[in-house]
């Protein structure tokens, strides 16, 4: 991963962020080259949240910019950014549980081709061969995930890392260059976590993704990472390597002298 | 001239107060509970009648017990407040029926707006069987009730007792109200559960009982409201207070859902934006508050004094 | 008991629960479809009596008129649903109440709408109910279908997903407010051709056709009859607005027995008449 290169998938420049008296992150710069994989740590209410909400355009940022291939992301809303390829899971789990986990990714489908209005209508042939190439796109990746013995269950039915693989699975539909992780592995026993750490090293292979990841859990990033950015009160205080990170004084004082 | 502006300022200021109230019954119920509750307009109307029989008034031809009346009128400050403790009560009725259940089984917030719109009906039809559906003027007006001159001369002007009277209740009302909340021992328990309900059951504060005190108060003050304007202009059928009930949901939202001074001061602001439309339009004059709202509601939604939410991700 | 005349008006029940269903199936709760009914009712009024009094209409002058109402409560909704469908839950719920009331208003001020009193004498297409039956019906058979579509379809799958969660729906990539603003747009359309049909139902229009009691009773279709396919709107419209015509031997107790309806059936049915379990039997017993 060379720094250097010219034209990095997404920069941040200078990012802040005020709600009210709070400034949840200030001053935040860093970017992220096409198919990285980069970490993002911090303690709680470092801000790490809030700026996954400014990348996909949930929430605006106060000051500063972000570009996405060298172009401003500023005043776009939540589903441009994820038309021009940047998609997220939540922290706290949003899927859509009224509806099946098949249901779930077809909603998130919705680029895929399926034919006009009038051949839904008239449910003509196109129609309802394109409805049966949307599912058995929605199948692969629910395979892909480990999910597909659950297609037909209700997802308000799931176990808890089940959730979370759905969520990913949810958002890989969108077809995403960039995806947004809030915490994938959380309430994860530690073999769920190893297989987690694997599968997303694999999708990234093969979706050709660059992964931004939010995780408490900081030995999984360490194995997975190419780079971590250290949030600590909603400043960056340190960028770099695993190693480079592990050994930053500033990142072991925020982590020590933070938690007690 | 001055006389003429003075009366105008005061009906607007007048009426404005018995929106606020409206609108702080809505409030009481929204901070609490997060729901509209619907059948504050006929609770409204139920205030207007239980004033109109406790003051002595005949029930019409058209009503179930035509021609009854209560053998003796009350006295007007008498029958205001019992008629808002009747409405406080039919209230506290309609929290038990319609949204206590629903609340049991965690339903979904939308079914209560159903519920208490139902209640509302059967209030109101159940008013209409027993008083009929014509209009009703109070025995007599209530200024010569409360042994005051029909006009008063205030600073060279001349205006309508039961306007300034309309005034000072509804202030003294909320006054009481803003007082209660902040001093008293239940009152700030209120505000407690309406800050945040499970920390408030933490604290050992009993958040059913607050529950129901909110809807009393709430039913007091759509009732208040009803008597009052039932008074100064009359009863125009069971239905009257259902245009009075949509007008405080309209100041509600100016004011901002579950602001105790932005109801106050969205009620006035209604009033006296009523009040100055020129009599050749006062057709439109309904008009005017839901297209206030509509402004509001499209520029800021949060109404005027309102704290904005942002959704938590 | 029910005869053709009572028939009619269920099915322009039906109709107008379908149009309270469409916004509430992409979660979005609009309570504006008196509005459109009005503005609808009163564009057929309008235009079927200028000129001299006439007794009858041909049924192609009612055709016409529903495609200008169409076209007219479509514009106006695209107008008003931009920055009103912003607002969420309870606000977007006022904010069409007050929807209702300004164009009931201006229904009852404007100079050509016949005030209080309203439009009298609208001509009829038909000399027995029995055509308002096949014409109403056949609205109702055109709009169930679609719906039926619209489920199976992107779009109707988008609107489920904005009623599950809609921010995580926009950070899908679902156009939110294009999807929203097609429900609304189509809910007008709904409404306001159900408002041709009534007006020349009825022969007469005024602004209480619209009024805030129709957006409560045309709500009470939708949760009392289920909001989680289209049927239940219908089977609600239906029922409902039979209900206080066949309670009419109880005389002034009936309208009481209505409210206590709406009152509790939310407290048994909590999912109103037609469930997502019933419709899974239906769907399991359907070939």
């Amino acid at each position: 991963m060379s720094a250097a290169s010219p034209d990095p998938l997404l920069e941040l420049q200078q990012i802040g962020r005020r709600f009210g008296g709070l400034q949840a992150l200030s001053e935040v710069s860093f970017s992220v080259q096409e198919g990285e994989i980069f970490g993002l740590i911090g303690p709680n209410g470092a801000g790490k949240t809030t700026l996954f909400n400014l990348l996909s355009g949930v929430t605006p940022a106060s000051s500063g910019a972000i570009h996405w291939r060298g172009r401003s992301l500023q005043g776009l809303s939540p589903d441009r950014h994820n038309r021009l390829g940047i998609a997220r899971t939540f922290q706290n789990l949003r899927l859509f549980t009224g509806l099946t986990v098949l249901d779930n990714v077809v909603a998130a489908l919705h680029r895929h081709p399926q034919g006009s209005g009038l051949d839904a209508l008239f449910n003509t042939p196109h129609f309802r061969r394109s409805q049966k190439e949307l599912r058995q796109r929605a199948f692969d990746l629910l395979e892909e995930l480990g999910l597909a013995d659950q297609a037909h269950r209700e997802a308000a039915g799931l176990a808890y890392g089940d959730r979370r693989r759905l969520e990913i699975a949810r958002a890989l539909a969108t077809n995403p260059t960039l995806l947004l992780l809030d915490e994938p592995a959380a309430g994860m026993n530690p073999s769920e976590k190893e297989q987690l750490c694997a599968l997303l090293s694999e999708l990234r292979q093969r979706h050709d993704l660059t992964l931004l990841v939010i995780e408490h859990h900081v030995p999984l990033l360490m194995q997975l990472c190419h780079r971590l950015a250290v949030l600590d009160f909603g400043r960056l205080i340190a960028l770099g390597t695993p190693e480079q990170i592990q050994r930053d004084p500033r990142v072991i004082e925020a982590y020590l002298g933070g938690s007690t | 001239m001055i006389e003429a502006v003075l009366q105008t300022l005061l009906n607007g200021a007048a009426s404005g107060g018995v929106y606020a109230l409206v609108a702080l019954g809505y409030t009481l119920i929204f901070s609490v509970l997060g729901v509209i509750n619907f059948a504050q307009g006929a609770l409204f109307s139920l205030g207007g009648y239980l004033t109109y029989l406790l003051l002595g008034g005949k029930i019409g031809v058209n009503g179930a017990l035509p021609g009854l009346a209560l053998p003796v009128g009350l006295p007007f400050w008498l029958a205001l407040l019992l008629a808002a403790l009747g409405s406080g009560l039919i209230g506290l009725a309609v929290e038990r029926i319609a949204f206590a259940p629903l609340r049991r089984r965690n339903a979904e917030p939308l079914l209560s707006l159903i519920t208490s719109l139902g209640a509302g009906v059967v209030l109101v039809n159940l008013l209409q069987m027993l008083m009929g559906a014509e209009g009703y003027a109070f025995p007599q007006g209530a200024a010569v009730v409360a042994n005051l001159p029909e006009s008063l001369l205030i600073g060279g002007a001349r205006i309508r007792t039961i306007q300034v009277l309309l005034l000072l209740i509804s202030a003294v009302a909320v006054a009481a109200l803003s007082l209660w909340l902040e001093r008293s021992r239940s009152g700030k328990a209120m505000r407690a559960v309406a800050e945040d309900a499970t920390t408030a059951t933490l604290l050992g504060i009993d958040s059913e009982a607050i529950v129901r005190l909110a809807f009393l108060f709430s039913g007091m003050l759509a009732g208040l409201g009803g008597g009052l304007i039932g008074m100064s202009v009359s009863l125009a059928g069971p239905y009257f207070g259902i245009s009075y009930g949509l007008k405080g949901l309209a100041v509600l939202v100016l004011g901002g859902l579950g602001s105790v001074p932005g109801a106050i001061v969205g009620g006035l602001v209604m009033g006296l934006a009523e009040a100055l439309i020129p009599a050749a339009a006062s057709g439109w004059r309904d008009a005017l508050a839901f297209a206030i709202l509509f402004a509001v509601l499209v520029l800021r939604p949060s109404g005027l004094l309102g704290r904005r939410q942002l959704e938590k991700v | 008991m029910i005869d053709n005349g009572l028939l009619v008006q269920m099915i322009l029940g039906a109709l107008l629960g379908l149009s309270v269903y469409l916004p509430m199936a992409a979660g979005q709760l609009s309570l504006a479809t008196p509005a459109f009914y009005a503005v609808g009712g009163t564009l057929a009024a309008l235009l079927a009596t200028q000129g001299s009094p006439q007794a009858s209409i041909s049924l192609g002058a009612v055709f016409g008129e529903m495609l200008l109402a169409a076209a007219l409560t479509a514009g106006l909704a695209l107008l008003v649903g931009l920055p009103v469908l912003r607002l969420r839950g309870i606000y977007l719920a006022i904010a069409t109440i007050a929807l209702v009331e300004i164009v009931r208003v201006a229904i009852l001020n404007l100079p050509f709408t016949g005030g209080a009193t309203g439009i009298f004498g609208i001509p009829q297409p038909f000399q027995q109910p029995f055509g308002y039956v096949l014409l109403s019906g056949g609205l109702l058979a055109l709009c169930g279908w679609l719906c039926q579509r619209l489920e199976a379809s992107r779009l109707g799958r988008s609107m489920a997903a904005i009623r599950d969660d809609e921010l995580a729906s926009r950070c899908m990539g679902i156009q939110t407010t294009r999807v929203k603003l097609t429900a609304f747009v189509a809910s007008a359309v709904v409404a306001g051709i159900t408002g041709v049909i009534a007006a020349h139902y009825l022969n007469t229009w005024n602004a209480r056709q619209g009024s805030f009691d129709v957006a409560i009773t045309t709500l009470a279709f939708v949760i009392l009859g289920g909001s989680r396919s289209w049927l239940g709107p219908v089977v609600g419209g239906l029922l409902l607005t039979a209900l206080p015509e066949l309670l009419r031997p109880v005389g002034d107790l009936r309208l009481v027995l209505f409210g206590l309806v709406i009152l509790l059936g939310p407290v048994f049915f909590p999912q109103g008449l037609i469930t997502p379990a019933l419709l899974e039997r239906i769907g399991r017993w359907k070939p």
